[in-house]
């Protein structure tokens, strides 16, 4: 018995049941698709594709998106959902710019912003798991309301002329590669262990499989929904403010697009693992799905509504891949 | 090898005193005791319905009794919820609420409070070491990064068990463990539950498989009406005994006379078999009320589903009358040839609780109510009165919400719903659950009125003196199959309940 620790992916767990081919291209399906799509862009533009440049490209674009996907993870664990982590994103984002014209300097403005998100997050844990609204209604209805509160802060415009620190948090490289990249996988790094190694992400992971015999093996349920939901709003403020930096600007909806790719991206990274349950590791291969996908089609002159359709079908794909496997047991 | 064990002289682990629990002025415990030592398996037998799930969420603190006493070692405890019971080392286990089907094996042994951490985090190779030392005690060897829901029906089974260990559980409290067991693996489980008996662990075991009952437990004790009847020592009793003690009572005179059966053949199934189903065949006649009784899980209500097209079959054919119905035709076929479905969960599968009394009863009817696809509020004012007049609804207005309804009356409705479509065979599950004694003797009545205008209704029922009273005729199933038929007259509830569990009459 070894004491490293490692994700718990299917190549972990020792399997007992015969593995067939067919078996195994439906359980690695998802990651099999991501390194298909690699090698068609590749064959199609060795020229371009694969280079330094592009590479460094694919991960500025889903930087942000991989952070929101990751706090929509840690909601999707205990078996809940987000719809208002995008827009508590672009209000983060709208506070800190509005604050920072008004004069504050950069790192209070963040800190502010920061709170918002907690605070939202806050509000829809304590509307799902104390007051008993279903995930949907609770964050469906915040995210209405975050997102006229973004409109009333950025008054209905675009903000910009920030100040240059705060721009180069989006927008500056160390080492040649952008900061938010340095960012998003610190953050994937670090939720990566709280879901792996703390007792907070296991009682997440308990509440999310079964509550009620999480209830009787003394899991406040309660709490751990509030806490995850909170994590997740405060995370979303922080993709919020590394988009506005990067786009040195910032509007009430600037960062909507993220919402659906969130949810995507966790349920293609639900397919990656044999228990079906959200996962980080799993998250970040849809996250990468979704990123190749819209480089590689830009590259190829695909129009940005077709790689829409595309997104789309592939989700489909790949959750019904999922299902079917989930029946055969 | 079921000699009692239990040392006598000891303080019971679990001892229940006088506990009555009612629910709606209707009382589901009426002064039940059980007492249970420690190193003993005990049996909790009873009929559907006489107060054993009751008695078993009191002790678990799901219900608080009305009165009565708990004592737990001798000393009065109470438990105001489930953990207190818990914390207390008292344990239930349900089939569906065993494990976390998601997370390893290791984990769902030592969930929540009991993984071990330091500063947060969790202490992975201490969590393996103590998991094990669990299954070890159980002498399983399951693989501790698993994930449990891959395991066996057995295993989670044992893992249940580990984590009831891990919880420090002095009574255990199982339903019906074996249900979805095979052979080997309830001898597997026999094996642990006597090592546990072994270490002192007082167990209570509910089940209706008497043979097993009589091969594992120590002591039994028989409940009735929410009454304890009987405890004594398993060495001590027969099948027999157990069985007519648990039947002990009379029908009464709830039930209007037969006699409208005729020798049509409204109904024909042959071979028929399916998920729970195997090779049943019969037929039901014109004008006949045929009933239909078995153990929870002998597949009663899975036929009438197969038969109302509701469930998928795998072979067989059914015959309406002279039509010939398709391979699993489906319900809207099934209704259209004249069969129809009024389904055992009333308020899921019967009616839609928000809609009001005619928008339910014209659901079913969109056909007879609308003209060329737009729907005549005339016509559905007009059947909804019918089927209300002719079933006695009481309700302000057709425009109630069927929620508002007594059970009684939501049942009514059902009926309604089904009736105006004029069925040549009304399926019927468990007609009266819920429903209080009054309004079922009414639903009796309507039963045979039906019968008498020529409607063949075949009804599921787990009440047996329902069965016998209600019925001109009774199938019985075991495992799948029908395991025996009587005549009402010539049945007795002594009769039935033998097949029920299978056992041959001569």
């Amino acid at each position: 018995m070894t004491t490293t620790t490692t994700p718990p992916t299917a190549a972990e767990v020792p399997v007992q049941k015969r593995t067939s081919i067919g078996k195994f291209l439906v359980q690695g399906g998802t990651t099999i698709a991501l390194i298909a799509l690699v090698l068609f862009f590749f064959a199609m533009r060795p020229d371009v594709f694969l280079t330094f440049t592009n590479v460094r490209n694919i991960l500025f674009q889903v930087s942000i998106l991989a952070i929101i996907s990751g706090a929509q993870t840690l909601v999707m664990v205990v078996g809940d959902f987000d719809l208002s982590l995008a827009a508590t994103s672009s209000l983060a984002g709208s506070v800190a710019a509005s604050l920072m014209l008004d004069g504050t300097s950069t790192l209070p403005a963040i800190l502010v912003a920061l709170v918002v998100g907690l605070g939202v997050g806050l509000a829809n844990g304590f509307l799902v798991a104390y007051v008993g609204l279903s995930a949907f209604v609770a964050t469906l209805a915040t995210m209405t309301s975050v997102t006229g509160l973004a409109y009333l802060v950025t008054e209905g415009t675009t903000l910009f002329d920030l100040p240059a620190g705060f721009d180069s948090l989006g927008q500056g490289r160390v080492l040649n590669i952008p900061v938010p990249v340095y960012i998003a996988i610190g953050l994937s790094v670090v939720l990566w262990g709280l879901l792996r190694f703390t007792t907070t992400g296991r009682k997440w992971y308990a509440i999310g499989g079964n509550v009620e015999v999480s209830r009787l093996s003394g899991i406040n349920v309660q709490r751990g929904r509030l806490l995850a939901f909170t994590a997740a709003g405060l995370i979303s403020a922080v993709g919020g403010i590394l988009l506005a930096a990067r786009l040195g600007s910032a509007s009430a909806v600037q960062g909507s697009d993220n919402l659906l790719f969130s949810v995507a991206a966790v349920f293609l990274g639900m397919t990656v693992i044999r228990s079906g349950r959200a996962n980080l590791v799993g998250t970040m291969v849809g996250v990468a799905i979704i990123g190749v996908m819209s480089n590689g089609l830009n590259i190829l002159g695909v129009n940005s509504y077709v790689q829409q359709v595309v997104t789309g079908l592939i989700i489909i794909a790949a959750v019904t891949l999922s299902s079917v496997r989930t029946r055969e047991r | 090898m079921s000699t009692a064990f239990a040392a006598t002289g000891t303080v019971p682990a679990l001892e229940a005193v006088g506990i009555s629990k009612h629910f709606d002025g209707v009382f589901a415990l009426n002064g039940a005791q059980l007492s249970v030592r420690p190193g003993e398996i005990h049996a909790l037998l009873g009929e559907n319905g006489a107060g054993k799930s009751t008695l078993v969420k009191v002790l678990t603190g799901v219900h608080t009794p009305d009165s009565g006493r708990i004592l737990r070692s001798g000393e009065e405890v109470e438990f105001a919820n489930v953990r207190v019971a818990h914390h207390a080392g008292i344990v239930a286990l349900y089939q569906e609420l065993s494990i976390i089907p998601t997370i390893s094996v290791a984990e769902n042994i030592l969930l929540g409070e009991q993984t071990p951490s330091r500063g947060g985090v969790v202490q992975w190779s201490r969590l393996r070491r103590r998991a094990q030392e669990q299954l070890d005690k159980l002498h399983q060897k399951i693989p501790l990064r698993q994930l449990a829901g891959e395991l066996s029906p057995v295993q989670q089974t044992m893992v249940s068990f580990a984590r009831a260990l891990a919880n420090d559980a002095q009574v255990l409290i199982l339903d019906e463990p074996t249900a979805s067991l095979t052979d080997t693996e309830i001898t597997e489980l026999f094996a642990v539950l006597r090592s546990l008996r072994a270490s002192g662990v007082a167990i209570v075991y509910v089940s209706h498989r008497l043979e097993e009952v009589f091969e594992l437990c120590d002591r039994i004790t028989i409940m009735r009406n929410g009454e304890t009847v009987l405890t004594k020592d398993v060495a001590d009793s027969t099948i027999d005994e157990v069985i007519s003690t648990m039947v002990g009572r009379s029908p009464g005179e709830l039930f209007p006379d037969r006699g409208t059966a005729t020798s049509t053949v409204a109904l024909t199934v042959e071979g028929l078999s399916g998920r729970r189903v195997q090779d049943v065949s019969f037929t039901a006649h014109r004008g006949e009320v045929l009933g239909i009784g078995g153990l929870a899980g002998s597949g009663r209500s899975e036929l009438l589903r197969i038969l109302a097209g509701a469930q998928k079959h795998v072979s067989g054919t059914i015959t309406v009358g002279e039509t010939r119905l398709p391979h699993s035709a489906g319900v809207a076929r099934t209704l259209d040839a004249g069969m129809a479905l009024v389904p055992e969960e009333r308020r899921s599968q019967g009616v839609i609780l928000s809609a009001t009394i005619q928008d339910n009863i014209a659901l079913a009817n969109i056909a007879t109510v609308s003209a060329l696809g737009m729907v005549s509020g005339g016509r559905i004012a007009d059947i909804t009165r019918r089927g209300m007049a002719d079933l006695q609804v009481k309700a302000r207005s057709p425009h109630q919400p069927v929620g508002e309804l007594s059970g009684g009356n939501q049942q009514k409705v059902v009926l309604a719903k089904m009736l105006a479509r004029n069925p040549a065979v009304l399926l019927m599950d468990e007609p009266t659950r819920g429903i209080d004694v009054g309004t079922k003797a009414e639903i009796y009545r309507l039963i045979r009125r039906l019968a008498a205008t020529g409607t063949t209704v075949i009804a599921v029922s787990s009440e047996l003196p329902e069965l016998i009273g209600m019925s001109d005729r009774v199938l019985i199933m075991h495992e799948g199959r029908i395991s025996g038929e009587a005549r009402s007259e010539d049945a007795d509830e002594e009769l039935l309940l033998a097949y029920c569990y299978g056992k041959a009459v001569s």
